[in-house]
């Protein structure tokens, strides 16, 4: 049995959280407690659902017309080795992998159980929320600190490298 | 003894034995017994009771008709006076109507729209606009008099309790629903208004302006929609005239500019590539046309390095400057779809336009620019709310990557994920490919206004197309009445829904009679000007319910998903059980119009209603009657047609999967929505894959439903929470209020103000889909 992912809430037929229809996970509990932070009643670490990452896959197969999934939270970094076996099976299924998180690919980077659910990931929306940067124009960031990383390209060239195409920006 | 009487309203007039006597003789002569000795007698003994009674005051009308009653009772003519009574309560109720009506002229001269209901019972018509008031007056007296004159007393009886609705009651006597205009027959040779003759038109620009004028004129003949089915074929000669006058023009200031010298004046040139496309119907094209270039190089010798220029710059220049003018023609169509009031002065044309197949360079040239103007929006950049665009999706032509016009096809989701058209109509679902001739795109299915289909003839097999044939008109069935009726017994359902449909096939023939002894006259453009198929063959003074028979009569149904419930308890979004019956009752529904079909040679469908005043107000009478049942009359309004309800969370794909079998059912139209939670315009990925699934899974007629805000002050577009994106500007600031575009019943609304409060109360409660 995997270890299980504490999970503040689903939701399948996003089209927020990412180009395409995408089934989101927003999981329960996040440290960085940005000021006007959209999800604030998911910094708690306690009171989410858990969840097995076979039933949270389960879901998501009965959606077809899936583009791929996203993590958001909450700080999915927080739970990345409960997470990494549900990337994991996202990954073979096909699907894309976007992760939405409060830190940076540099310090992600520096923590190996961080950098193992990482690794499955195509995209990666990074850095705090800056509510003084706050831009509702954006497509798919809060801030305009914030960047959209293309992780493999990133994770071969040692350093980040930004996604710019025109279905992420 | 008295001299006067008290009427009803107070007023005092000289009394009148006579006057006793003639109703007392009246009521005889009702039962065969007319005896003028006796009326007199009954007379005499009536008044003698009133002097006894009253002596010298002033009796009232109602104290002496309760003696005539009572007198003649006593004088053995019991039936006699029930004859009476019955004729007193008749005169009742019809002084009860009467003042029914004075308190419905009242409510719409005095109540604002936004409190009054009624005066919002179309969401199109400006209910505190004097033209839309004068409307209403002429709607609710015309009710009232059909009412009580035309419909049989059983057909009248079911349509006050809310059993069936009868639509456009209105226009009961008037006129037909709707047509699909075959708008390149019209323009050919010109065509009249009524009040003066219009040529045929010379370039892109006039075939827009007169596609407007049509759509204006025949709308003044109907009261439904008005729908030009292949409008990128329609046009395209438009531009194609456009194109080679420009040319013409260009290739002539081409050598005026490059070879000043040349023998010929550019006058000259201009008539003599004219002569050419007048003499000898040779003209170029925008793809270049072989046959020209030859004629030209002939005509105009001159050196092959110089030639080369002058043609290159005539081609470039016509080019964009063609583009140019279609885009101006498509964004003046918007705009004048969206301006000009026809229907009864108070309403701007319900206009449909459905085009994507056309897959000529012009064809592609309209669709792309009516799309880019339809992105543009109206003049500081509003959402347009006419005309309905509905973009046909077909394999091997806009369907799919490399198809000729799938590069359309995608822009048309890009267009519709920002301003909510085009819908999306698929010809390749199996019972609308059965039609699909290719190279003929009358046989291409065509949607008008929120849903209507007409395609299948019965009538005559032989002309199974969309041009000329419309919708006669409609009735829906309360279907959610009779499952509570029925108390679980669904026997007795099927038993009692087979006697309503009977009504309703009744009710519509005793219409389409009223419709057929109509004649061509009557409409003067939609029969005089040849637009209603084989109009053209008759004479102004002929009637025109034969031709008539090319149209539909159609039965609608209302809240299946309300029905369900009451039958079993789930509706078909929450069981697979519930799913199998319903499909069964649509079924059956579907059935007994096929059988009517043939027994009449005449063309009854099934419809999926769409329902705007209609929602409410059976939902309304039915909480009154049966009180208010969970799941069934708890709302203020009925889901739509076979909708599983907007208020029950459902993923996408089995929305799409449930809805889909009933699109092959309901014949007479249909339309599925999904609702989407925020800007569909930053994913169109996400948008073009779900028209895409519906494509896939036999949809007929699709769109998506996603919100579309606009701050009126800085001009932004997208999705507004308290707070516009575009500015920062909140919604309370400067006192004026962010718009939002809604679509009701398949018609886009400015602001929720002109949604009647069923609708307000079913766009409150649709929720995005999720797990």
């Amino acid at each position: 049995m995997s270890e299980y992912i504490n999970v503040a809430g689903l939701i399948g037929d996003s089209i927020v959280d990412g180009p395409g229809l995408r089934f989101t996970v927003f999981v329960q509990g996040c440290p960085h407690h940005c000021p006007g932070c959209h999800n604030p009643e998911s910094w708690a670490f306690e009171g989410g659902t858990p969840m097995t990452p076979e039933d949270i896959f389960t879901r998501m197969k009965k959606n077809p017309l899936l583009t791929g999934v996203t993590f958001s939270g909450g700080e999915p970094f927080c739970q990345a080795a409960a997470l990494t076996p549900l990337a994991k099976m996202v990954r073979e299924n096909g699907w894309e992998l976007a992760i939405y998180s409060g830190y940076t690919f540099e310090q992600l980077l520096s923590d190996p159980v961080k950098t193992a659910l990482l690794r499955y990931a195509d995209t990666l929306i990074d850095s705090l929320f800056v509510l003084a940067q706050r831009d509702l124009t954006l497509k798919y960031k809060g801030s305009r600190n914030q960047r959209v990383i293309d992780v493999q390209s990133s994770l071969k060239a040692g350093t980040a490298v930004l996604n710019t195409t025109e279905r992420w920006n | 003894m008295f001299t006067t009487i008290v009427k009803r309203d107070g007023r005092v007039v000289p009394y009148d034995i006579q006057k006793i006597e003639n109703v007392v003789y009246k009521a005889m002569e009702a039962c065969s017994r007319a005896d003028h000795g006796e009326a007199s007698r009954i007379a005499k003994l009536v008044e003698e009771k009133l002097i006894e009674h009253f002596e010298d005051t002033a009796p009232g009308v109602e104290d002496i008709q309760d003696t005539v009653e009572n007198t003649l009772m006593e004088n053995g003519y019991a039936y006699v006076a029930r004859k009476y009574i019955l004729y007193r309560a008749e005169r009742t109720r019809a002084r009860e109507l009467n003042t029914r009506l004075m308190k419905i002229y009242d409510e719409l001269t005095f109540a604002d729209a936004r409190n009054s209901d009624m005066k919002r019972d179309n969401a199109n018509i400006d209910g505190d606009n004097p033209m839309g008031v004068m409307l209403k007056y002429g709607t609710e007296g015309a009710k009232d008099y059909y009412l009580k004159s035309l419909l049989t007393p059983a057909q009248s009886k079911a349509y006050s309790e809310g059993d069936i609705h009868i639509h456009d009651f209105d226009f009961y006597a008037l006129t037909t629903t709707c047509c699909q205009i075959d708008i390149t027959k019209l323009f050919h040779g010109g065509f009249s208004t009524g009040h003066g003759f219009l040529r045929e038109p010379n370039d892109i620009q006039s075939y827009a302006a007169l596609a407007c004028i049509t759509i204006q004129a025949n709308q003044n003949d109907q009261h439904g929609g008005q729908s030009i089915p292949t409008f990128d074929y329609a046009m395209a000669p438009g531009v194609r005239k456009t194109y080679r006058k420009l040319y013409a023009r260009n290739f002539a200031k081409a050598i005026d500019l490059l070879a000043p010298d040349y023998e010929k004046t550019s006058d000259e040139i201009y008539g003599a590539i004219k002569e050419l496309w007048v003499k000898e119907d040779i003209y170029p094209t925008l793809d270049g046309n072989p046959v020209y270039d030859a004629r030209e190089a002939e005509l105009f010798p001159m050196e092959p390095e110089l030639y080369a220029r002058v043609r290159k710059f005539a081609r470039d220049y016509s080019l964009r400057e063609t583009d140019r003018a279609t885009y101006q023609a498509m964004e003046a169509l918007i705009h004048n779809l969206n301006t000009m009031h026809s229907r009864a002065g108070a309403q701007v044309p319900f206009s449909s336009l459905n085009y994507g197949t056309d897959t000529s360079s012009e064809g592609r040239m309209v669709m792309r620019n009516l799309l880019l103007a339809t992105q543009a929006g109206l003049g500081n950049g509003e959402t347009p709310i006419y005309p309905i665009q509905i973009f046909k999706v077909k394999k091997g032509v806009s369907a799919d990557p490399g198809d000729p016009n799938y590069d359309l096809f995608h822009m048309a989701c890009q267009t519709s994920a920002k301003r909510l058209f085009p819908n999306f109509s698929f010809l390749d679902a199996p019972f609308n490919l059965k039609y699909y001739k290719p190279g003929h795109p009358e046989t291409e299915v065509a949607y008008m206004g929120c849903r209507t289909r007409v395609m299948g003839n019965v009538y005559d097999p032989s002309r199974e197309i969309t041009y000329g044939r419309g919708n006669l008109s409609f009735t829906s069935i309360n279907l959610p009445r009779i499952a509570i009726k029925a108390k679980g017994s669904i026997e007795w359902f099927f038993e009692e829904l087979e006697r309503k449909m009977e009504l309703c096939t009744q009710q519509l023939l005793d219409r389409y009679k009223i419709q057929a002894a109509k004649k061509v006259r009557n409409y003067r453009f939609l029969m005089g000007q040849g637009v209603w198929i084989d109009s053209e063959k008759l004479g102004l003074d002929d009637t025109v319910g034969e031709i008539l028979k090319h149209g539909t009569l159609s039965v609608g149904f209302i809240g299946l998903a309300e029905t369900l419930v009451a039958l079993t308890g789930k509706h078909h979004g929450e069981s697979v059980e519930s799913q199998r019956l319903g499909l069964d009752i649509i079924s059956f529904m579907r059935g007994f119009l096929d059988r009517k079909s043939r027994d009449y040679t005449m063309n009854f469908t099934l419809l999926a209603t769409p329902a705007e005043g209609l929602s409410g107000r059976f939902v309304k009478l039915d909480a009154k009657k049966f009180g208010v049942i969970p799941g069934i009359t708890d709302r203020a309004y009925y889901t739509n047609s076979f909708h599983v309800p907007v208020y029950y969370p459902i993923s996408v794909c089995d929305k799409i999967r449930i809805e889909a079998p009933y699109h092959a059912l309901t014949n007479a139209g249909h339309i599925c929505y999904v609702e989407l939670d925020g800007a569909a315009a930053n994913n169109v990925e996400a948008f073009e894959k779900i028209i895409r699934t519906m494509g896939e899974l036999g949809i007929g007629y699709g769109s998506i439903n996603h919100p579309v805000d606009r701050d009126p002050v800085c001009g932004y577009n997208g999705i507004i929470g308290d707070e516009c994106p575009g500015c920062g500007r909140k919604e309370s600031e400067d006192g004026c209020g962010f718009e939002r575009i809604r679509r009701i019943t398949g018609y886009l609304v400015g602001t929720l103000d002109n949604f009647n409060d069923a609708k307000r109360a079913e766009e409150h409660d649709r929720v995005k889909h999720t797990l």
